[in-house]
């Protein structure tokens, strides 16, 4: 029976989730060693650096840890409280993992390997779980916004004070800072004329433009977004282990946490791939890889690495910035949000729409190079003028004194003293 | 698969079908009164309306497309009912984002992946979201009274049972007629937003159906498109009304109150 067989395109397929599932898991353990290895050198102190071969007294600079801590979390005693909403307690951590690691399927990683010569595959093979996905940005998009339901419910299935202020935030902060991180994304989207992340990225390679350097506003725009969405630090408030506990994990342990744990890693990954693939050009390096669809083993390797190693670089960025950077508070948060990042992301927009409609004027006014060199430095100007504006605007000051804004108890004590306030001028405080 | 059962017509099997399904939504729905053996025997119906519904549907072709197909519209079918049959508001949003991800994925199998994925964005995303964040915060513990009961379940039942009978009848007619699913692209010159997206749908892998989505929306539909932009616009500056009134308000009621002291 040849058509219960899996056809080689299922194949190839499964072989891709596989590398990729099996790569996402394995970066994220070690991603964990790497980021307390940043985290020791920031604070000038040595990091895990013991753990090596188990059984033996070889140490490989600390290379074992990841084993170990996987190990101690899963043999940990899954414990769960009493007082918790058993069913969603238990599908929230599911929820979160799973959509972040179906993202996956729409985000390329590589470029193209040569072609292999196998019947029913298409050639050459893409690096990419499904090609034929022709709205790849927005099934980014719709997966980010389900991993909220992980949040919100963890968080109230908890039935945990901490636990449910946590979710609450997080989800306030998810929604929030979903609009920046779309706006970022339309810009690029419109200039590059696809919603294929792996179309974007050929665009880049073939101007040799990277969004970063023709979209600078998007590109801060998106990355302060993104940085909110994997709700790393300056933007971690859902855990905010100062106020929190532990936020909307409060009351989780073993594997369950290490779920919630792994599925944040995988959200900076998922940044990190985003930002390189629509902004910093993918695996596109001047003078080193071309920009066709053909390619050598060799070409098809060195993209790949490229493109990694890109990633890579935007990680540790990431980590840096968790060590530098103190914590938002929540009116910061949402005024950064609506004040600051909604505007700029709606100047790029429009920024971008302009340029790529009089793309061919300029052209004509200035010339084939004089056009292109306009049409990056018009996005800059309009960079500079909008974030002095923004400083201008909303200074970066804190204001630490109480708001006060009057409720119905304020009504109800204006009630009880109503004698008192008469004498005095109405809007005393 | 009905070899033994000569005499029974796929029309019979349909509004069996149908029956079975207001049957069993009615003993589900929380009247009440339910017991234990109701809500077996509203399983049984349901379980039976869905499976006759499987029998009497046409076949999408390759196995692996048909079990995929299957399993997402079981999931939105049961999530659906689950949405309704459910007393706590708070699963009864998880069972409709169920639903939701359920259409997404039949979208997504029979080709509409723009509308699948918006689907997801728009609904699961982002307004269910909210929906959850009110339940939530306005029911801390416990259940309101009203939330328990539904109010006419046999009219509901009743009535969801004649809509899905006259769809599937209408929906099977149509499918029975050669001519009128094989033209994808004449079908796009209907004036219907839906009519276009299942034309696109028709031409599942094709490499523009986005942008040919956006041209027909900005094309032919392009007032609808900007009365729905203003739509929203007025219902932003409504809601920032609202809320720059509360202070106002405020200060009225106390007004209001220190007057009635007075009196």
């Amino acid at each position: 029976m040849s058509a219960l067989l899996p056809s080689p395109a299922t194949l190839a397929a499964l072989v891709k989730i596989g590398l990729l599932v099996g790569g996402l898991m394995t970066a994220a353990a070690y991603l964990v060693l790497l980021e307390r290895w940043i985290a020791a050198w920031v604070q000038d102190r040595r990091g895990p650096n013991r753990v090596g071969i188990p059984l033996t007294k070889i140490r490989l600079f600390g290379l074992g840890q990841p084993l170990a801590d996987g190990l101690k979390i899963i043999l940990k005693e899954d414990f769960t409280p009493r007082h918790v909403d058993r069913i969603l307690y238990t599908t929230a951590p599911l929820v979160i993992l799973a959509a972040s690691l179906a993202i996956f399927a729409a985000i390329p990683f590589g470029s193209v390997l040569p072609p292999l010569g196998i019947p029913g595959l298409p050639d050459p093979v893409p690096f990419l779980v499904a090609p034929g996905l022709d709205v790849g940005v927005l099934w980014v998009f719709a997966l980010s916004s389900i991993a909220v339901y992980g949040v919100l419910l963890g968080g109230w299935a908890s039935n945990n004070k901490y636990g449910f202020l946590g979710g609450l935030r997080s989800s306030a902060q998810l929604v929030a800072y979903e609009i920046p991180l779309g706006l970022g994304l339309l810009g690029v989207v419109l200039a590059a004329g696809s919603l294929k992340l792996d179309a974007i990225m050929n665009a880049q390679a073939e101007s040799g433009v990277w969004y970063a350097l023709a979209q600078p506003l998007g590109f801060l725009v998106f990355m302060v977004a993104s940085f909110a969405e994997a709700a790393r630090l300056p933007f971690d408030l859902p855990e905010a282990e100062q106020e929190l506990v532990g936020g909307y994990h409060t009351e989780y342990s073993g594997i369950k946490l290490l779920l919630f744990l792994v599925a944040e890693f995988l959200h900076m990954i998922t940044a990190a791939f985003l930002i390189v693939i629509m902004f910093l050009g993918g695996w596109h390096l001047w003078g080193v890889t071309g920009s066709s669809q053909e390619v050598t083993w060799l070409g098809a390797l060195a993209r790949f690495a490229i493109l990694t190693g890109k990633i890579l670089a935007v990680i540790v960025f990431f980590m840096l910035v968790r060590w530098s950077w103190p914590r938002f508070r929540f009116d910061q948060l949402m005024n950064l949000a609506w004040k600051v990042m909604l505007p700029l992301g709606l100047a790029n927009l429009v920024t971008v729409a302009a340029v790529e409609e009089f793309r061919p004027q300029l052209a004509a006014a200035l010339g084939e190079a004089g056009g292109k060199w306009a049409a990056i430095g018009l996005p800059w100007v309009v960079f500079l003028v909008g974030w002095i504006t923004a400083g201008i605007l909303t200074p970066s000051g804190t204001d630490n004194t109480p708001v006060r804004t009057r409720g119905p108890l304020d009504v109800e004590s204006d009630l009880l003293h109503h004698d008192d306030r008469r004498r005095e001028p109405a809007g005393t405080p | 698969m009905n070899a033994g059962l000569p005499e029974l017509t796929p029309g019979m099997l349909v509004a069996g079908a149908v029956t079975a399904a207001a049957a069993s939504l009615w003993l589900l729905l929380p009247r009440g009164t339910e017991s234990r053996l109701a809500r077996w025997l509203g399983l049984v119906l349901g379980a039976a309306a869905i499976s006759g519904f499987i029998v009497t549907g046409r076949r999408l072709g390759g196995l692996g497309e048909e079990a995929v197909f299957l399993t997402v519209s079981l999931v939105a079918v049961v999530s659906g009912a689950a949405t309704i049959v459910t007393r706590s508001p708070v699963y009864s949003a998880i069972w409709f984002a169920l639903a939701l991800s359920g259409v997404a994925g039949v979208l997504l199998v029979l080709g509409a992946q723009f509308l699948g994925v918006a689907t997801i964005v728009v609904y699961a995303g982002a307004i269910l979201v909210m929906f959850l964040f009110v339940l939530m915060l306005a029911q801390p513990s416990g259940l309101a009274s009203y939330d328990r009961v539904s109010n006419e379940p046999l009219l509901s039942a009743v009535a969801g049972a004649v809509l899905l009978g006259l769809l599937s009848l209408s929906i099977g007619r149509m499918s029975a007629d050669p001519t009128c699913c094989a033209v994808p692209a004449k079908a796009a010159a209907v004036s219907d937003a839906g009519a276009a997206a299942t034309a696109v749908a028709a031409d599942p892998l094709a490499a523009d159906q986005v942008a040919r989505l956006g041209g027909e929306l900005f094309g032919r539909h392009l007032l609808a498109v900007e009365v729905a932009g203003v739509l929203l616009l007025v219902a932003l500056i409504g809601a920032i009304a609202v809320v720059a009134r509360g202070e106002a308000a405020l200060e009225d009621d106390r007004r209001f109150f220190e007057g009635g002291v007075r009196r």
